[in-house]
C-alpha cells in the first residue's frame, strides 16, 4: 500500500513539504481506519458439533456457555482430517490440548550436520508460521491465556538415512508424525529418511495447531498418528518471468505458498523472446540487451537467494532457458561481439508469420557459437540451482517459417532434433560431464520428439492427449503432466492480441477443474508404466499477469493441484468432505499471511454444510 | 576470480541501461510510443526521454483517461515545475468549502507524488499557480450535479505557470484537478532528482456523456473492509467514476449497523469485526464525496434477505423473513442460504420503517435509494402457509404468477409509502429489473415518475428499449459485459477490458448511465482489486466519453491509466506482456 512505501522516507529539510503531503494523506486514511467502537457488538457466533457437523448458532442465545470458535469445532467434530493435502494414512482422537508457544521445545537427531542446519531453519519457519496464525486470529502475545496449562511440548525429529537437501527423482519425502500426551508433557515425534520428509511433517503439524480467540489459547490435537507419502515425486508450479518481470519478493511469496501445500518443484521459466532478465556472468550482454530495464533483472545473488529460500522449504528450483524458439531479445549481441547471428527473426514483423506470439526470435542452429553461449548459461544455472538429475531445456514451438528464410531446402525437423541433442550434450559438459537423466522439454508433436532418446529426455506434456500421450509412454519417455485444459492458470482472461483467437486456452480452470484432473486414470497403465509419470505441474504464463495479481491467479488453484499430486484420491466427483477441508485450509492459507482467491461465499466458510446441494 | 566477475557485471548494469530503454522514445503515427533505435532511417522524429513523456505528447488524447469530450487542445511541449512551488487559489466562503478544497488539493498533490515518486525534489524556478472558480458552491452531490469543467494551462510568464479551472460546481473542479494531474509527468534531471513536467499550454472543455457512472460492490457475500473500499474509491476517482452502489446486505449477511434495530447487524454479521458501523458508513460517504463519488445504498428486498432477519419470532414480532436457511436450498432460493421477507407480517413494515430511517440518515439528501427487487422466488412464498393464507384474504391467485406479483407489488407499495413518510421530497427509487418490471407488467406496478430501473440483462435483449419506449429511466448493467464476477464460476465467461470497453449503451436521455457489478460470492478483499481493475477503467471511459471503439488506438492510453491505478497501491491485473507495453503497436495483428 501507499503508506508502507513511505516509511523509509528520508527526513531531509527539503523534503519536509512532500513528507507533509504524504503524512496528511496518510492521516486522511488513518482517520478512517482508526480503532472503531466495537463495544456495541460481541462476537455473534458459537458452534456446536451435532451429528458430526458443526452448526453455527447465535452465542447470545446460549450466552451462559463459553463460545466455541469455528476451528475448535471443526478440528474436533466428525471424521474429517483437516490437513491439506490429505495424508496417506491418519488416525487421530479428536481431543484437544491447550499449549503455550513458549513451552515448545525441539530436538533434532541426525548424523548429518547439513541436515541439522537446515532443519533448525525449518523449525524457525514453523514457529514463525504459528505466530503468524496467532496474530491473524487476534492473539495478544503479552497477555496470559485464560486456560493457562503448564504443558511442555517436545518435538523430536529423527532424520537418520540420507543427507540430501536438494531433491532428486528418487528422493524419499515420507514421514511419520506421532503425537501423544503423557500428563503434562506432549510428545511429538517426527521420523523421516530425509530432510524433505521432516519439513513436510512440520507443515502437517502446523495445520494441527490453531489459535482459539474465545479462550485466548493455542491448541493442538493431542493424539495423532500420521504416516504420509506423496503419490508423485514431481509436484511443480511454473512461473514465467519473461512476459512480465516478477520481483524477488513476489517469487518468494509464491514459493512460501508452495511449501505450505508440499509442492516441491519451482520451475522458473526465466527468459523468453520478450525479455532476458537473467544476468549471465559470462554474457552480461544478454540481459543488457534483453532486460526490460536495469532494475528488472535477476543477478546471481538474486537467484542464489531464491534457491536457498526454496531449499529450506524442501523445494527445488528448476531454471529453464527456453531454446531454440522463444529466444529473441537479449540475443542480438552476437554480431556485435563477433559471434555472428545467435538468434534469427528477432522482433521480425509481421510477427504472426514467424512466431506464435510477438516478438519473434529463434536461435540460430547453424552457428556453433549459439551452443557455446548455451553451454556457459547451463553451467551457470547448474551451479546456481545445484542441479541434480533434472534440467529443463525448453524446446517448444519452433517456427519453421522463421528458419526456412535462412536454411532453404534443409530438413527443418532434423535441424530441431540436432539442436536439442547438441543442447543436451552441452548440458552434460556444463554438468561436469555427468549425464542428466531427466532433461525435460515441452512436448511438440510426437513425430518431432521421437528422435530424442527416452533415457535422457523427459516430456512435459501440455497438449498431447490420447492416443498420442500413450505413444509417449509406449516409447518409454518419462512425463510431467501440464495439460492446458486443466493446469494452465493463465487461461480464461480473454485474448490480449487484437486479431488472433484464444485457441486452446479458455476457459478459466476453476479449482475443482484443477483438482479433478487425473489423466493417468484414462491411460490404463501398468504399475511399471505409471512410474513414467513423474508428476504434474501447473503453469503460470504471464502475458496478462504481473506481480500484483499473480497470487490471486495461482491460489487456491495450486493448492488443489497439490492435493491431486500428493494424495491422488480417485473419485469421479469431489466429495463434500474435500470441499469442506479445502475451505478450512483456505482460511489457514490467508492466516499465514498469503493472498488467495476464494473458494465460495463467506457464509459457506462459516456454514460448511449449508452450501452443498 | 569470481568476485572480479561479479564486480564487472555490476559496473555494466549500473552504467548502461538496457539499450531498449535508453531514454529515447518517439511517437509513431501520432499513436504509439516506442524506443528509438538508430538503425531506423526515416527522418529523425522528436525524441522524448521517457515513454510517459512521449505518451503525454502523442495522439489526440495523449495520456488522458477517460478521454476529454468537448475541447481538447494540448500543446506539444512541456515545462518543468517545482513541486514545492505549487499554489492554489480556491473559494473559501465557509469552513465546509474550505475543508473540501483542502482535501481535494491534497489528493491532487498525492496524485502528483504517485507520478513523481516519493522524493519529488527537482530544483526549478517555475511555480504553478492554480486558480479555481465555481458558480454554484453547494456541497450537495447527487444525480443533478453538473460535472463539466473548463481547464486552461497558460504559457509561462516570469517563471509562473498559471492554470485556470472553472466549473458550475465544485465537483466539476475536482474532476479538472484529476485531469490536470494527468497532464503532468515524471522526469529525472541531470542530478538524478525526480521532478515534474507540465504541458506548456492547454485548453480543455470536458463534460460526461452519462451522468450515472457506477460500480456495484456486494459486501454481503464477503465482507470487504472499509480500508479496502477506500482503496477502490481512490481508483474510481482517478477514472471520474461517480457512483458507488453499495449492495450492503443480502441473505447471507447483514453487516450494516442499524441503530434503531441493532438486532439486524447483531444477528446478521459474520463476526463482530465485520460490521459497517454508523461511523464507518459516514466516513465512507465523506471519503467518496471528496472524490466526487455518490454512494447509493441498496437494501435488497423482498428476496435476498435472510441473515439478520431471524430474530422476529423471539421478540414477538412473528416471522419477518421466511424460508431462512431452508434446506435443500434449491427448493427455496437460487443460491444458499435462503431467505425472503414476509409481506403478510405487518411488523415487517415497522422494522423496515426503522431501517429506512437509518439509511436515510446515512445517505445524501435527494440521493437515490436502491430497494433491490430482484429474484423473488415464488416457491418460497407459495410454500409458506402464513403467506398463502394472507393471499387468500386478498384474493391473490396462487395458481398464477400474477397473484404473486400482486403480493410483491403490495409489499413494494408499502415500502415506498414508508420511504415517502420519512423523507421530505418524493425521491427516485431504483429497482432491479425483474418480472415486476417486464414491459407488459411494469406500468401496473411501478409509476415511472418514481422508479428508475436498473437492468441486468444481456445486450441482445429488447427489454431495455421497450422500457425506454414506455418512458422509464434506466441504469444499465449489461450482464454479458459488465458482470465482473463472471468467468470464475460455472459456465460464465470472463469479459476482458476490450469487451467491457466495447459495450455501448443506447443514446437516449432516459438512460442515466450504467454500472459494472462486482458480486462477491467468489472473491474477498484479497482478490477484489484485480477483478475490478483495470477493467473498471474501460467502463469509465465508455460512460464518461462514449467514444467510438478503436481498441488499437486506446490500448496504450489504457495501459498508462492502469499504471496510475497501480501507483495508488491497487493490485490491478495486467493486460499485455511487458514487452508490448514498451513497444507499443508491435504486438498487433
Amino acid at each position: 500500500m501507499y503508506i508502507s512505501e513511505t516509511q523509509d522516507f528520508i527526513s531531509s529539510p527539503y523534503l519536509t513539504h512532500i513528507n507533509n503531503v504524504v503524512k496528511n494523506s496518510e492521516m486522511l486514511l488513518a482517520n478512517y481506519t482508526d480503532e472503531r467502537n466495537r463495544s456495541s457488538v460481541t462476537e455473534p457466533w458459537t458452534y456446536s458439533c451435532e451429528k458430526n457437523k458443526c452448526i453455527r448458532k447465535l452465542h447470545s442465545d446460549l450466552s451462559s456457555e463459553v463460545r466455541v470458535t469455528f476451528l475448535s469445532c471443526a478440528m474436533t467434530c466428525g471424521d474429517n482430517v483437516n490437513i491439506w493435502p490429505l495424508p496417506k494414512s491418519a488416525q487421530m482422537k479428536k481431543t484437544i490440548q491447550n499449549i503455550h508457544l513458549s513451552n515448545i521445545q525441539y530436538k533434532i537427531e541426525t548424523p548429518f550436520p547439513n541436515v541439522a542446519d537446515l532443519m533448525h531453519k525449518a523449525v524457525a519457519l514453523f514457529v514463525s508460521d504459528i505466530k503468524q496464525v496467532m496474530k491473524a486470529n487476534g492473539a495478544d502475545f503479552g497477555s496470559k491465556s485464560i486456560n493457562e496449562e503448564n504443558v511442555t511440548v517436545n518435538i523430536l525429529m529423527k532424520i537418520l538415512e540420507f543427507n540430501e537437501t536438494i531433491l532428486t527423482m528418487q528422493s524419499d519425502e515420507c514421514y511419520h508424525l506421532f503425537i501423544k500426551q503423557q500428563d503434562t508433557s506432549l510428545n511429538i515425534s517426527i521420523t523421516s529418511k530425509t530432510f524433505f520428509g521432516a519439513r513436510h511433517a512440520l507443515e502437517t503439524l502446523q495445520q494441527l495447531i490453531w489459535y482459539d480467540d474465545a479462550i485466548h489459547s493455542l491448541r493442538i490435537l493431542n493424539s495423532v498418528n500420521i504416516n504420509d507419502c506423496p503419490k508423485f515425486n514431481y509436484r511443480g508450479l511454473m512461473l514465467d518471468t519473461s512476459r512480465h518481470y516478477f520481483s524477488v519478493g513476489s517469487i518468494k511469496r509464491i514459493i512460501t505458498g508452495m511449501a505450505h501445500v508440499k509442492l516441491n518443484r519451482f520451475h522458473w521459466h526465466i527468459v523468453d523472446s520478450q525479455s532476458f532478465p537473467f544476468v549471465s556472468e559470462f554474457y552480461p550482454e544478454l540481459s543488457k540487451y534483453g532486460a526490460y530495464s536495469s532494475k528488472e533483472v535477476y543477478t546471481h545473488s538474486d537467484i542464489s537467494e531464491i534457491v536457498e529460500f526454496a531449499e529450506v522449504r524442501g523445494i527445488q528450483v528448476i531454471t529453464e532457458i527456453d531454446a531454440p524458439a522463444h529466444a529473441g531479445n537479449g540475443w542480438q549481441f552476437g554480431s556485435e561481439k563477433g559471434l555472428g547471428e545467435l538468434s534469427l527473426c528477432i522482433n521480425q514483423q509481421p510477427w504472426n508469420r514467424y512466431c506464435g506470439e510477438p516478438p519473434c526470435g529463434q536461435l540460430n542452429p547453424k552457428n556453433n557459437n549459439t551452443y557455446m553461449v548455451l553451454e556457459k548459461l547451463y553451467s551457470e544455472i547448474v551451479n546456481l540451482t545445484k542441479t541434480t538429475d533434472i534440467f529443463h531445456l525448453g524446446g517448444d514451438e519452433v517456427n519453421f517459417d522463421c528458419w526456412r528464410q535462412f536454411f532453404k531446402g534443409a530438413d527443418l525437423k532434423k535441424l530441431w532434433c540436432d539442436f536439442m541433442i547438441e543442447a543436451y550434450d552441452r548440458l552434460v559438459t556444463a554438468n561436469n560431464d555427468e549425464s542428466i537423466k531427466y532433461a525435460t522439454i515441452w512436448n511438440s508433436e510426437f513425430e518431432k520428439v521421437k528422435c530424442l532418446p527416452a533415457e535422457n529426455f523427459t516430456i512435459q506434456v501440455w497438449l498431447a492427449k490420447n492416443p498420442e500421450l500413450k505413444r509417449f509412454i509406449d516409447s518409454k519417455y518419462n512425463l510431467i503432466i501440464s495439460h492446458v485444459d486443466a493446469w494452465y492458470f493463465d487461461c480464461g482472461f480473454g485474448t490480449w492480441r487484437s486479431t488472433s483467437g484464444e485457441g486452446v486456452c479458455p476457459p478459466f480452470k476453476a479449482w475443482y477443474t484443477v483438482y479433478n484432473y487425473q489423466p493417468w486414470n484414462e491411460l490404463y497403465l501398468t504399475s511399471e508404466q505409471m512410474k513414467q509419470i513423474l508428476g504434474g505441474e501447473a503453469c503460470m504464463w504471464t502475458e496478462t499477469v504481473d506481480e500484483y495479481s499473480v497470487d490471486i491467479k495461482i491460489w487456491p488453484r495450486a493448492s488443489a493441484l497439490a492435493e491431486r499430486l500428493w494424495s491422488d484420491i480417485k473419485k469421479f466427483s469431489i466429495p463434500v468432505e474435500t470441499v469442506q477441508r479445502f475451505s478450512i485450509f483456505h482460511t489457514r492459507f490467508l492466516d499465514l499471511g498469503l493472498k488467495s482467491d476464494v473458494i465460495w461465499p463467506e457464509y459457506c466458510e462459516q456454514n460448511l454444510n449449508e452450501c452443498i446441494i | 576470480m569470481l568476485k572480479a566477475l561479479i564486480l564487472q557485471v555490476i559496473v555494466l548494469i549500473g552504467s548502461s541501461l538496457s539499450y531498449q530503454i535508453n531514454g529515447k522514445w518517439y511517437c509513431r503515427n501520432n499513436m504509439d510510443c516506442l524506443p528509438w533505435e538508430s538503425k531506423n532511417t526515416e527522418t529523425l522524429p522528436k525524441i522524448y526521454e521517457t515513454q510517459n513523456l512521449c505518451r503525454l505528447m502523442c495522439g489526440k488524447f495523449r495520456g488522458l483517461w477517460p478521454q476529454v469530450t468537448r475541447i481538447c487542445n494540448i500543446e506539444k511541449s512541456v515545462n518543468p515545475v517545482n513541486f514545492e512551488l505549487i499554489t492554489f487559489d480556491y473559494p473559501n466562503d465557509n469552513e465546509n468549502i474550505k475543508d473540501f478544497y483542502e482535501q481535494v488539493t491534497l489528493l491532487f498533490k498525492r496524485n502528483l507524488i504517485e507520478e513523481c515518486g516519493k522524493s519529488c525534489s527537482m530544483q526549478s524556478n517555475n511555480s504553478l499557480h492554480i486558480r479555481i472558480s465555481v458558480v454554484d458552491k453547494s456541497l450537495m452531490l447527487n444525480s443533478l450535479t453538473d460535472e463539466s469543467y473548463r481547464l486552461n494551462i497558460s504559457t509561462m510568464t516570469d517563471n509562473e505557470i498559471t492554470v485556470q479551472i472553472s466549473a458550475k460546481t465544485i465537483f466539476g473542479t475536482r474532476h479538472a484537478l484529476e485531469t490536470l494531474s494527468q497532464l503532468m509527468v515524471k522526469t529525472v534531471d541531470d542530478n538524478d532528482q525526480n521532478g515534474l513536467l507540465i504541458v506548456s499550454s492547454a485548453d480543455i472543455l470536458d463534460k460526461p456523456f452519462y451522468q450515472h457512472r457506477g460500480l456495484l460492490i456486494d459486501t454481503a457475500r464477503h465482507f470487504i473492509s472499509i480500508a479496502s473500499l477506500m482503496k477502490i474509491l481512490d481508483g474510481m476517482s482517478a477514472n471520474k467514476m461517480n457512483v458507488f452502489h453499495w449492495h450492503i446486505t443480502d441473505s447471507q449477511s447483514f453487516p450494516m449497523e442499524i441503530k434503531r434495530r441493532p438486532e439486524m447487524h447483531g444477528n446478521g454479521a459474520f463476526s463482530k469485526d465485520k460490521v459497517y458501523f454508523k461511523s464507518d458508513i459516514d466516513k465512507i460517504v465523506q471519503y467518496a464525496k471528496y472524490r466526487g463519488i455518490r454512494v447509493i445504498f441498496e437494501l435488497d428486498a423482498p428476496a435476498h434477505a435472510g441473515k439478520g432477519w431471524e430474530w422476529g419470532e423471539k421478540s414477538g414480532l412473528g416471522k419477518l423473513a421466511v424460508c431462512v436457511d431452508d434446506q435443500p436450498w434449491r427448493k427455496s432460493c437460487i443460491q444458499p442460504n435462503c431467505g425472503q421477507l414476509n409481506p403478510s407480517n405487518e411488523n415487517l413494515y415497522s422494522v423496515l420503517h426503522d431501517i429506512y430511517q437509518d439509511i436515510r440518515d446515512y445517505k445524501e439528501k435527494n440521493e437515490f435509494i436502491h430497494m433491490g427487487g430482484d429474484e423473488v422466488f415464488v416457491k418460497c412464498w407459495n410454500n409458506t402457509k402464513e403467506i398463502t393464507d394472507y393471499m387468500a384474504t386478498k384474493n391473490y391467485d396462487r395458481n398464477n404468477v400474477i397473484g404473486f406479483l400482486q403480493l410483491w407489488s403490495e409489499f413494494q407499495g408499502k415500502a415506498l409509502n414508508i420511504w415517502d413518510n420519512i423523507t421530505d421530497e418524493k425521491e427516485s427509487i431504483v429497482m432491479w429489473s425483474s418480472e415486476l418490471t417486464l414491459p407488459e407488467n411494469i406500468e401496473k406496478f411501478l409509476p415511472k415518475e418514481r422508479y428508475i430501473i436498473q437492468t441486468w440483462i444481456p445486450n441482445n435483449s429488447d427489454i431495455p428499449q421497450k422500457l425506454l419506449d414506455k418512458g422509464y429511466r434506466l441504469i444499465m448493467t449489461t450482464k454479458n459485459a459488465w458482470y465482473f464476477d463472471h468467468g470464475f464460476w460455472g459456465n460464465t465467461k470472463y469479459y476482458n477490458w476490450k469487451t467491457v470497453y466495447a459495450n455501448t449503451l443506447p443514446r437516449n436521455e432516459l438512460v442515466l448511465g450504467g454500472e459494472v457489478c462486482m458480486w462477491s460470492e467468489y472473491l474477498d478483499e484479497h482478490s477484489i482489486e484485480m477483478k475490478i481493475f483495470p477493467r473498471l477503467n474501460a467502463a469509465a471511459e465508455r460512460l464518461w466519453a462514449n467514444p467510438k471503439t478503436d481498441l488499437n488506438a486506446v490500448e496504450s492510453r489504457f495501459y498508462r491509466q492502469r499504471e496510475r491505478i497501480v501507483a495508488k497501491g491497487i493490485q490491478a491485473d495486467a493486460i499485455l506482456t511487458e514487452y508490448c507495453t514498451l513497444f507499443e503497436g508491435e504486438c498487433r495483428g
